[in-house]
Parts: C-alpha cells; sequence; structure tokens
C-alpha cells in the first residue's frame, strides 16, 4: 500500500505540469512582460497607469471568458466585434430617443443575448459550422449598425449613471474593470465547479458521449453563443459609456484580439479543453503588449506586428511544451 | 479463469430476461437482420459472434435502443416493450459499453462516471461526494485506477475499458452490452478486462458480449450466439463446442 501511495504522489506531480503546462507558460511570458517594460518605462508600473490598462482590456477580457466556452466546444465566434458594434451604436440611439438608461441595459443584454440565440440555432440545429455561421454574423451584424447609424457617431449626454459604468471607479478601482473582473471569476466557478461548465467540456470533449449519457448537447452547445451574446452587449456598453457616443465602427478587430487571448491562454482550438485563469492571463499579457509599447514611444503601427509576432511565437512555445507534456504521459503508461 | 460457476452451468434455466422474437432490420436495400430469436438470461454471458456485416452489431444496437427494428418483439421479463432510443432502453435497465467507450478524454474520472447525472450541492458539483461513490462504485468492482482526478486521456487502454463498463454497471442494469470490449487492449489488459466481466456476470447481470477475439468467448461466456448473413445460424453451450466448430459456423460452413 505504501508503494501505491508513492506513485500516486509522483504521477499527480507530473500529470499537475502536463495539465497546466500552458497555464505556467503564459504566467511566466506575462511577468516577464511586466519586467521588461517595468524596467524599460518609469510611467509603466504606476498605480494610474496599470489601472487604465485594466480599464480598456476590460471589454476585451469579458468577452473573452464567453468565448473561453464557445471554443470549449469546440467552435468560435468572429461575429463578437460586430456585436459590440451593433450593441454599441443601437445602445447610443435608444438613449438617446429618451429611454432611461436601466431599461436600456436590459434591452441591450436581451438585444446581445437574442442575436445570440439565432447564431446558436443555425450553428446547434441547423448543423452549420460555427466559423460559416459567426463570419455571416460578422458582416450582417456590422451592417446593421451601419446602417442605422449611417456610418455616424452618436453622442450620449446628460447619463450620469451609465457613463458610470464605463468611467467611474469604486474604492479607487475603475467600475469596468470591477465588472470584467466579476465575470472573469464568474467564468472560473461556471467552469470548473458547476454542472453546466462540465455539460460544456463534455460537448467539445466527446459529443456523442454527452449526447448518449443523455446531457442536453444541443442546448448546450447553441447556449454558449447566446453567452457570447450577452458579454458582447455588456462589452459594448461599457465601451458607449466609456466613450460616451455609440458608433457602427467600434470594436474594429476585436473579435481577433479576444480570440488570441483565449488562445494564448492554453484553451485549445480542437475542444474539451479550457483555461479560464489561462483567458485572464492572455487578456492582461495582450493589453500590457499595446500599453507598454505605446508607453515606450513606439509607433501605433508597429503594435499590430509586434503582438501578432508574440501571438505565434508563444502558442508555438506551448505547443512544444504541451506536445512533451502528451508524450511523456504516453510513456507512462 | 474459468467462468464463474453460473445459474446456466449449475444446470438450472433461469428464465430470460431479455428475449428477441423474429427480429427484422433493414438498411436500405441491404436485409442486415432477417428474423432473429435470441435470449438472455440474468448471470449468464452470451457471446454474439459472426464475420464483419453478420449482423451482430446492429443486433446489440436494437437491443440497447440505437436501432428501432423493422419487425419483431423484444420481450424484457416477458413484457412487450419498445425502445426508440437509447435513454429508453437505459430507464429499462438495459446498458451498453460503445466500442468507443463514449468517455471525455478532457474530463477526469470521477467526472465521467457521473457525466449526464453529476451530483450537486445547491448550483454547484459536488465533487467530494461524487469522489466517495466513484472509489465505491470502482471497488465494487475491484478496479484499480490510482488517481480518480486524473484526466481519462492519461489513462492506458484498460483502465478506460475498465471505466466505461463500471459506468455502466452502476446503473444497476439487468443487462449489459459490450461491444469489442477487448479489441483494441493489450494482453494484460485483456485479462483484466475479462475478470472484470465475470465480477458483473456473478452480480446477476446478464451480459452479452459482442467479440472478435474467439479466444475470450471460452473464458468468460456460458452461451454462444453465432451470426451469420443476418441470422442466428447457432447457439451453443460453451463447454459443447469447440474453436474449430465456431470458426466454421462463422463462415458458414456449418451448423444449416
Amino acid at each position: 500500500m505504501a508503494v501505491y501511495t508513492e506513485r500516486k504522489a509522483g504521477s499527480a506531480w507530473a500529470d499537475f505540469i502536463g495539465e497546466h503546462a500552458q497555464v505556467l507558460s503564459i504566467a511566466m511570458f506575462f511577468l516577464l512582460c511586466m519586467t521588461i517594460f517595468g524596467l524599460s518605462s518609469s510611467t509603466f508600473l504606476t498605480t494610474g497607469n496599470l489601472l487604465n490598462v485594466l480599464r480598456q482590456a476590460a471589454p476585451i477580457l469579458i468577452v473573452a471568458v464567453a468565448m473561453t466556452l464557445v471554443i470549449t466546444t469546440a467552435g468560435i465566434d468572429l461575429s463578437v466585434g460586430s456585436q459590440v458594434a451593433l450593441v454599441n451604436a443601437v445602445c447610443a440611439i435608444a438613449i438617446g430617443a429618451g429611454l432611461p438608461w436601466p431599461v436600456v441595459v436590459l434591452l441591450m443584454l436581451a438585444l446581445g443575448a437574442g442575436v445570440g440565440a439565432v447564431q446558436g440555432w443555425f450553428i446547434s440545429y441547423q448543423g452549420i459550422p460555427a466559423f460559416i455561421v459567426t463570419l455571416a454574423g460578422l458582416s450582417i451584424l456590422r451592417g446593421f449598425a451601419l446602417y442605422l447609424t449611417e456610418g455616424y457617431s452618436i453622442p450620449i449626454t446628460n447619463v450620469p449613471g451609465f457613463f458610470w459604468l464605463g468611467r467611474g471607479t469604486l474604492a479607487g478601482f475603475p467600475v469596468p474593470a470591477l465588472i470584467a473582473l466579476l465575470i472573469a471569476a464568474l467564468g472560473f466557478v461556471v467552469m470548473l465547479r458547476t454542472q453546466y461548465g462540465r455539460q460544456v467540456i463534455a460537448v467539445g470533449s466527446n459529443m456523442e458521449a454527452a449526447r448518449r449519457v443523455g446531457m442536453p448537447a444541443k442546448r448546450v452547445l447553441a447556449s454558449v453563443y447566446v453567452v457570447a451574446g450577452l458579454a458582447s452587449a455588456v462589452a459594448g456598453m461599457l465601451i458607449a459609456a466609456r466613450l460616451g457616443s455609440g458608433s457602427s465602427n467600434a470594436a474594429q478587430g476585436f473579435e481577433l484580439q479576444v480570440i488570441a487571448a483565449v488562445v494564448l491562454g492554453g484553451t485549445s482550438l480542437m475542444g474539451g479543453k479550457a483555461s479560464m485563469l489561462g483567458t485572464v492571463l492572455g487578456t492582461m499579457t495582450i493589453a500590457v503588449i499595446g500599453n507598454g509599447l505605446i508607453l515606450l514611444h513606439i509607433s501605433p503601427f508597429f503594435t499590430q506586428i509586434v503582438t501578432g509576432a508574440i501571438i505565434l511565437i508563444a502558442i508555438w512555445l506551448n505547443t512544444k511544451l504541451f506536445d512533451r507534456g502528451l508524450r511523456i504521459g504516453k510513456a507512462r503508461t | 479463469m474459468q467462468p464463474v460457476p453460473s445459474a446456466v452451468a449449475r444446470g438450472d434455466h433461469p428464465p430470460a430476461i431479455l428475449s428477441l422474437c423474429g427480429i427484422t432490420k433493414t438498411f436500405g436495400s441491404h436485409q442486415a437482420l432477417r428474423g432473429v430469436d435470441l435470449d438472455v438470461r440474468a448471470g449468464e454471458c452470451l457471446g454474439l459472434i459472426g464475420d464483419n456485416a453478420a449482423g451482430k452489431s446492429t443486433l446489440s444496437k436494437v437491443m440497447s435502443g440505437t436501432y428501432v427494428p423493422d419487425g419483431g418483439q423484444i420481450l424484457l421479463d416477458g413484457q412487450p416493450v419498445r425502445f426508440t432510443t437509447p435513454s429508453e432502453a437505459r430507464a429499462q435497465k438495459i446498458e451498453m459499453v460503445y466500442q468507443d467507450l463514449s468517455l471525455c478524454d478532457h474530463v477526469d474520472v470521477v467526472g465521467n462516471l457521473f457525466l449526464g447525472r453529476e451530483l450537486k450541492r445547491g448550483p454547484f458539483l459536488d465533487q467530494p461526494r461524487m469522489l466517495a461513490e466513484a472509489e465505491r462504485m470502482l471497488a465494487a468492482l475491484e478496479i484499480r485506477i490510482p488517481r480518480l482526478t486524473a484526466k481519462v486521456e492519461k489513462l492506458s487502454g484498460g483502465q478506460r475499458q475498465a471505466i466505461a463498463i463500471a459506468r455502466a454497471a452502476s446503473f444497476d442494469p439487468k443487462v449489459l452490452i459490450m461491444d469489442e470490449p477487448t479489441s483494441a487492449l493489450a494482453v494484460a489488459e485483456v485479462e483484466a478486462v475479462l475478470a472484470l466481466i465475470n465480477r458483473v456476470k456473478a452480480r446477476g447481470v446478464a451480459v452479452v458480449l459482442v467479440t472478435h477475439r474467439m479466444q475470450d468467448l471460452f473464458r468468460v461466456c456460458d452461451r454462444i450466439a453465432v451470426m451469420y448473413e443476418g441470422t442466428k445460424v447457432a447457439e451453443r453451450r460453451t463447454e459443447d463446442t469447440n474453436l474449430q466448430e465456431l470458426v466454421d459456423l462463422i463462415v458458414g460452413k456449418g451448423g444449416h
């Protein structure tokens, strides 16, 4: 029995490293970025700048949490940027039309959920690949936003309660960052500790098995797009509240930043393997790189190149680490 | 390892739990089953063999509710029943272990054992209780897995098979159908799985073993039914037959 226990401990340690290799590597990479920018810029590590990074990263983080669920089911949602733009524009129009802002918030959440439900229905119940459905969504939804605003930016005036969501602070902490962290914590708990999270992982890991054991597999698959729609609505409103306007041109390239953050965090595009903590670290890494390069007075055009290159290199390194983990696993059995 | 002496081996015939009478099933122009009769008895292992496309897989899927037969009758404890989905068959205590095992690789052992029927405490998963129950479930079948919180993808083929069987057995089935449980395993793992089948049988479960591996039949089965081109061409008590006879029956050289 003693021998048995010893082996148990040994393999547990190896499994821990193997399972968390990607989160550990992105955590190290994040700390490396913090150190480099901290050493090369005197303003980077100031409280004001760090809170600013958090405030700017909030919309990406919120949608990345939802995108983690989507990618865990081996799906993808390319339309989140357009959903953010649509909500951003419609929300400004609705407030401009005189609706009280709390009503607008609820309406926008319903709009996001509705858009997500339509996309989820096509993907789950009609069997059209998520890539196709959400690519169509990307075009259609931004088209709607452009059509409604005719391309103009719509100002939002005189709604301090709404502005507080995007600009306010609570105990010195930016409100959008607090909302984002709350949603990330919620996502963490849902993924690891609830039946819904388990269903999402099971559907992504083995759809047929999930169906055979009696899980509502199709409903679960459709639901992650509703979650993505809700998260996009929240992000769209936070952006509108921060900028004080709604525009169909908001959140250009947003979906790619979100997907990059999730994948950088170690969630597998093949489904089944998710890391909420990795998503948070991935989002913050991308945000920190963007902020740090600006503080170093590097051309903002260069930022895109660096961000893309870092994503490619980080995931390449991750794949190497992860592959080695798999080989150890196979050799042991 | 000999088959555990069952009611059949002791000479008395328990009534059939599950009886198939004149089952037919057609896929397009191909008649997969042409009127099959089969009895499955408690505490007995029935081997279902035959060449590829002989109909053994189709027959097992009719029993488990995956396919609805075109004709014929299924009797469960003497009562006619009709399954249109696997979950209806499960509700009637008929379980199937699929060849692909239906496990989620990215979920741990405990999670797989409770897949689709997670225990909850409030809104959250009750991990401690599921872990304790899973330990009990596996201990009842003497299955040893070093760490139940390891992901299933880390386990060997035999351990994965054992988990799939333990999950099916935990539904307390009357009939347990296994599709090729030993076909992809290493030698030592085959031994472990066969021993496991004998333990399930000893609990009074009627086991149906669909297999290509002739040597396994003599280790665990009490009766062997041979399928050939959609019909059951022979049924033998294990002690009354031998490998050569079974091979001849499978290739259609005898028994008609």
